[in-house]
């Protein structure tokens, strides 16, 4: 008997009725969840076993036959995919038997697979690969040429089939079908001969369409933007959260050096299941490119310090003026941490007044994953003022003050995006303009000072999704040159400001957060997730 | 059977002063012998003396100056050389092994995708191939990791001296600049690679046949009573 | 004045050229001298034209490439002292020659003169500096070069550069007294710390250090060996296996350090042939004259100066390429063995070579 392993959160909510149960497992006792399907059970209980076309988020097919399990005295075998746990249930999963059928569906799988992981960018994360070399490891016993097939069809915009590698295991099909509710994949032909295609005058093109790369078990599908960009074992993951829109999807970032690959979603059954939209997986363009590096004061690049002393002394010497000419701009796109540091700098160190900029919704929402709400932490912004009447600190009523030029001083946390345009077009009452942005824009051309900033895979801290879920973001990598946190930069004004230093890491801040702001009393900074190789975690299929 | 020998040193031993007279006096000999003896001292000037092949063993004076082959063991290590297939283009398919396996990390590549790949080649193929030779620790290690025989380094030659460091790093056009056709065959071994490959480990494939209980290999599992 | 200065600048020529031109002789016959005792060509390839001079252009093909080289300095490097420790290696062995005496007195007005009064004639003594306490002063300065390798192995931010600096700062300070008790023996039979007047005690062969103090030799030898960090003591070093104080440097820097190294091999040989050997004492060679086995040969006071100065230099060369024999005769020892030979062989055998000196001497006072 060896103990079992503990209960993981993907087992309670996946599938199952909440009760737990005992079956024997090749004569031990092994514990999972009434009504969980049978190979979840059996990978929770540590047995090797291995499926190309079960998926936990899918309908059931039972086509690859990898998972052919004994059940009771029965002589013929059955697919664990199809049964599910029942108290009392006897399972055969290391019989000679057993391991006999699993080799010889294995090789029925490879019959037509060309073998070619030199050049497949799935090698490395391949569940047929892996499959093999831990279970089989011999050469093909038949000698017959393989079927040739298409190796480059264009499935859609995002996504393209080598028919060659593909196993048949209809992954794609039924994610189609059932998550992303379009019927546009299917299989054509019989026998050996079948092929994954398009339905007739439709393409892969969905908002979704880059889960089947995911999902696919081989390298049938790819990723026309990571295709042939990178072996997927020099990579290094990061887990974070997606900062496309207000979902907050969870994320893993795959990058390498200074340079993101590509964003993947994990198995997070209580999140996005193992979904993420296309969109969500390209947002990482934007981060890399035609970043702000360095300091700017009056058009000219300047020194860190030089930058946060400009900044302290233009607020100090307004804040002595009149503080509420004073304006601090919070930013939907930026971290709870760096919004918090600002309404502290906002509220007691200069007495300016606080608004939240925030990108209007954008209608493309729907009822899997994606949201209307494009900004990826409008809710902490929010509730970081919700002590204030929401319609005083909107962007209408920022840029109603700004045309009435009630605000000398204005210092931007965060990008703007959207509203850099107006805002910039309705400075002319401003004498003094602070931004802490990542890219360059309309805004940032018009202000005094510009500090460069982290960009949300270069930074640890929280956002705050649309349900009131606090997601915790980790940094992947450095930021590049002068760049350094939103909530950094403040407190280092504010050190110029003469106010004390307290925090010295993100998670300082967060604590802070924590205790003073009553709507974060619960929640979360989350577990610390260590940036890993994926050379060594090789299972993503 | 191990034995354990004890070495007994005695003062005179441990002084160790003789000892190394007598070794002074040794190097001195063969010092003054050679500075003024007459005998000219037997050595090859590597690099720059030629040899026959295969050296002779019993006359080891009729090899000199005679014939132009560097003195250099037929499996030396020497600059980096990228193959050809049989139509000219590069062999190498972009698969990173030998980045992967290289210990100094010295080589770089991108790969690219082929518009129309034929039959002899497949879809990826290196666009920027580069391997910098300083950085390089001469293991060979990538030349063992090529699945393709794309990459080798039998070249018998080593880096010249540069002007810059970025000189000793090759680019994909100067690793094919002494390119050869690879004597591996493109497309693979064909039909008779059974028979080879059964001559050569075939023993070790018995052992991963399920015949260990006396069914001959097309026996199917599940059709057997499930042993008990 | 003029004339002191005239003097002392004649001398420094003398000495330093004689120094520096022999350790870079010493870096070609390094190679030519192994290669010998390995049955073996070694370098003999550089050449100016035809000329090829069997090899001895090599120093000089050398010195051009390492001042042509690439001067790196390591980017996370403390550029400061990284620039500061070659100098800090090489200036104290310069310094140390300043002491050692080339050649007897010499009275330039008396030259032609056999056995003139060198009392009348104010004798310039052929040492740069005359100071009364020589010996002290050499070991002094010359302990200073351990911060040179100290600081370039700290410096040059690499892991091997700093334990080899550390090496070489345990190895240099362990052996630095054995040196120093060794030749306190000798100080203490001449009675002197003077160079020149430690010579000028070893008149004859019976009076040389070395038939005084036999066991004060050998120590003195092998610490000093020791000192200049070579085989069988290159622990610092290393340089084909376990990598030095010096790694990070190249070109002019690392020619410093190079040249340090052989310079500090002529100082040893300087140092034991003054202490041991008698200096520029020659066998049979008086003021006046040769005197051997009862014949008598006179010779001017210039003759007799200038066979004296080639003796010295001829001991010191000989030394050297004894030096030379050693480090490609003997094996590198581990750094064990090194600290255990250096404190619990050698350390003990300078005392009692000290305490049994004393003792004779004592006994030797009391009997007269």
């Amino acid at each position: 008997m060896t103990a079992n392993k503990p209960q993981t959160a993907a087992a309670t909510t996946a599938r199952g009725t909440g009760e737990v149960v005992e079956f024997q497992l090749d004569g031990r006792t092994v514990r999972a969840l009434k009504g969980q399907n049978l190979v979840d059970a059996l990978l929770e209980a540590g047995e090797p076993i291995s499926a190309f076309c079960y998926h936990p988020g899918l309908s059931v097919a039972a086509q690859c036959r990898q998972c052919l399990v004994g059940i009771g005295d029965g002589y013929r075998l059955v697919p664990a995919c199809q049964c599910t746990v029942q108290h009392g249930l006897s399972v055969r999963s290391q019989t000679d038997q057993v391991r006999d059928a699993r080799r010889a569906m294995l090789e029925l799988t490879l019959l037509n697979h060309p073998v070619d992981c030199v050049i497949c960018d799935k090698a490395g994360e391949c569940a047929l690969q892996r499959h093999y070399m831990d279970w089989d490891a011999r050469p093909a016993a038949i000698n017959h040429e393989k079927v040739h097939k298409p190796k480059r069809v264009d499935l859609g915009p995002n996504v393209v089939l080598d028919a060659e590698r593909c196993i048949l295991c209809s992954r794609c099909v039924r994610f189609c079908t059932e998550v992303a509710q379009q019927q546009q994949l299917t299989m054509a032909q019989r026998g050996d001969h079948t092929v994954l295609t398009t339905a007739p005058g439709q393409q892969l093109d969905n908002p979704y369409a880059l889960n089947t790369v995911d999902i696919c078990p081989v390298g049938a599908l790819t990723d026309k933007d990571f295709r042939f960009r990178s072996r997927v074992w020099e990579l290094w993951s990061t887990l974070s959260v997606c900062n496309g829109c207000a979902a907050g999807c969870a994320t893993e970032i795959h990058h390498k050096g200074h340079e993101i690959y590509r964003l993947v979603p994990p198995k997070r059954w209580d999140m996005n299941l193992s979904w993420m939209c296309d969109e969500g997986r390209r947002s990482y363009k934007a981060v890399g490119t035609e970043r702000l590096t360095e300091a700017v004061v009056d058009g000219h690049p300047a020194t860190p310090e030089q930058g946060c002393a400009r900044a302290a002394t233009a607020l100090a010497l307004l804040a002595r003026r009149d503080p509420t000419s004073l304006a601090v701009v919070l930013g939907a796109d930026a971290t709870n941490e760096d919004n918090f540091m600002a309404a502290q700098l906002a509220r007691h160190w200069v007495g300016a007044r606080v608004f939240v900029a925030d990108r209007a919704d954008d209608g493309r929402g729907d009822t899997i994953l994606r949201r209307d709400d494009p900004n990826p932490n409008r809710a902490g912004a929010q509730a970081l003022t919700a002590d204030q009447d929401a319609t005083t600190t909107s962007r209408e009523a920022l840029l109603a003050a700004l045309g009435a030029g009630a605000i000398k001083g204005l210092y931007v946390v965060g990008n703007a995006s959207e509203l850099a345009a107006p805002i910039a077009a309705a400075l002319a009452a401003t004498e003094f303009v602070l931004v802490q942005a990542t890219h360059a824009s309309a805004l940032t051309r018009a202000a005094q000072v510009v500090l460069p900033a982290a960009a949300w895979p270069e930074v640890d801290g929280t956002i705050t999704n649309e349900r009131r879920e606090v997601g915790r973001l980790r940094a992947a990598f450095e930021p590049p040159g002068q760049a350094r946190a939103h909530w950094a930069w403040i407190a280092e004004i504010g050190a110029a400001l003469g106010q004390p230093r307290q925090c010295a890491s993100a998670k300082d801040v967060f604590e802070q957060l924590r205790d003073q702001v009553p709507l974060f009393r619960r929640a979360s900074w989350g577990e610390e997730r260590p940036t890993v190789r994926l050379r060594w975690a090789c299972r993503r299929g | 059977m191990a034995k354990i020998v004890t070495i007994k040193r005695t003062f005179w031993d441990q002084l160790y002063l003789p000892g190394v007279v007598r070794g002074l006096g040794i190097t001195l000999r063969h010092f003054f012998v050679n500075t003024f003896g007459s005998k000219e001292i037997e050595t090859l000037r590597y690099g720059e003396w030629d040899r026959p092949d295969p050296p002779p063993s019993s006359d080891p004076d009729a090899w000199r100056g005679k014939q132009k082959q560097r003195l250099r063991p037929e499996r030396f290590r020497g600059r980096h050389r990228l193959m050809k297939r049989d139509d000219g283009s590069v062999r190498c398919t972009a698969c990173m092994m030998c980045a992967t396996i290289c210990p100094a990390n010295c080589i770089h590549i991108e790969a690219g995708e082929r518009e129309s790949p034929t039959s002899r080649s497949v879809e990826k193929f290196p666009l920027r191939f580069e391997i910098d030779e300083l950085v390089c620790v001469v293991c060979g290690l990538c030349v063992e990791a090529c699945p393709c025989d794309a990459l080798r380094m039998d070249t018998q030659e080593h880096l010249p001296p540069v002007e810059h460091r970025r000189d000793a790093v090759l680019d994909r056009e100067q690793l094919l600049s002494r390119a050869g056709v690879s004597i591996a065959r493109d497309g693979g071994d064909g039909e008779d690679w059974r028979e080879r490959y059964d001559a050569t480990i075939g023993e070790a494939r018995q052992i991963y046949r399920p015949d260990k209980q006396g069914h001959d290999d097309a026996t199917i599992g599940y059709r057997r009573k499930p042993s008990s | 004045m003029l004339a002191i200065l005239g003097w002392s600048l004649l001398k420094i020529v003398v000495m330093l050229g004689f120094a520096v031109g022999l350790s870079a002789v010493l870096t070609w016959m390094e190679r030519r001298q192994s290669a010998m005792m390995q049955d073996r060509i070694g370098p003999v390839r550089a050449n100016i034209g035809k000329l090829r001079l069997k090899g001895l252009l090599h120093p000089l093909a050398d010195a051009l490439k390492l001042l042509f080289k690439e001067d790196f300095i390591p980017p996370r490097a403390r550029k400061g002292i990284f620039v500061l420790a070659p100098l800090l290696a090489l200036i104290p062995v310069l310094l140390v020659f300043a002491v050692i005496p080339f050649g007897p007195p010499l009275c330039l007005d008396a030259w032609r003169t056999v056995g003139p009064d060198l009392a009348a004639c104010r004798p310039e003594p052929l040492q740069i500096a005359h100071i009364d306490i020589g010996l002290l002063f050499i070991f002094a300065v010359a302990s200073l070069g351990a911060y040179g390798a100290v600081l370039a192995g700290w410096s040059s931010f690499n892991n091997f550069g700093l334990l080899g600096g550390l090496r070489a700062a345990a190895q240099m300070l362990s052996y630095e007294i054995t040196m120093g008790l060794a030749v306190v023996g000798a100080l203490l039979v001449y009675g002197t710390l003077e160079p020149m007047e430690l010579v000028q005690a070893q008149a004859t062969l019976w009076d040389w250090g070395i038939v005084r103090q036999p066991l004060g030799f050998v120590l003195f030898l092998c610490a000093a060996i020791a000192e200049t960090k070579r085989a069988p003591f290159d622990i610092p070093e290393g340089e084909s296996e376990i990598v030095g104080y010096f790694v990070e440097y190249s070109g002019t820097r690392f020619m410093m350090f190079y040249l340090a190294e052989f310079l500090e091999i002529v100082f040893v040989g300087c140092l034991v042939a003054t202490i041991f050997l008698g200096g520029w004492q020659a066998p049979g060679l008086a003021d006046d004259g040769l005197r051997l086995f009862g014949h008598y040969l006179p010779l001017s006071h210039g003759v007799v100066v200038l066979a004296r100065v080639l003796t010295f230099f001829l001991k010191v060369f000989l030394l050297c390429f004894l030096q030379l024999a050693i480090r490609w005769t003997l094996p590198r020892m581990r750094f064990d063995q090194l600290m255990r030979l250096g404190w619990k062989t050698l350390l003990p055998a300078s005392l009692f070579n000290v305490v049994v000196t004393a003792g004779v001497l004592l006994a030797a006072q009391a009997a007269r």
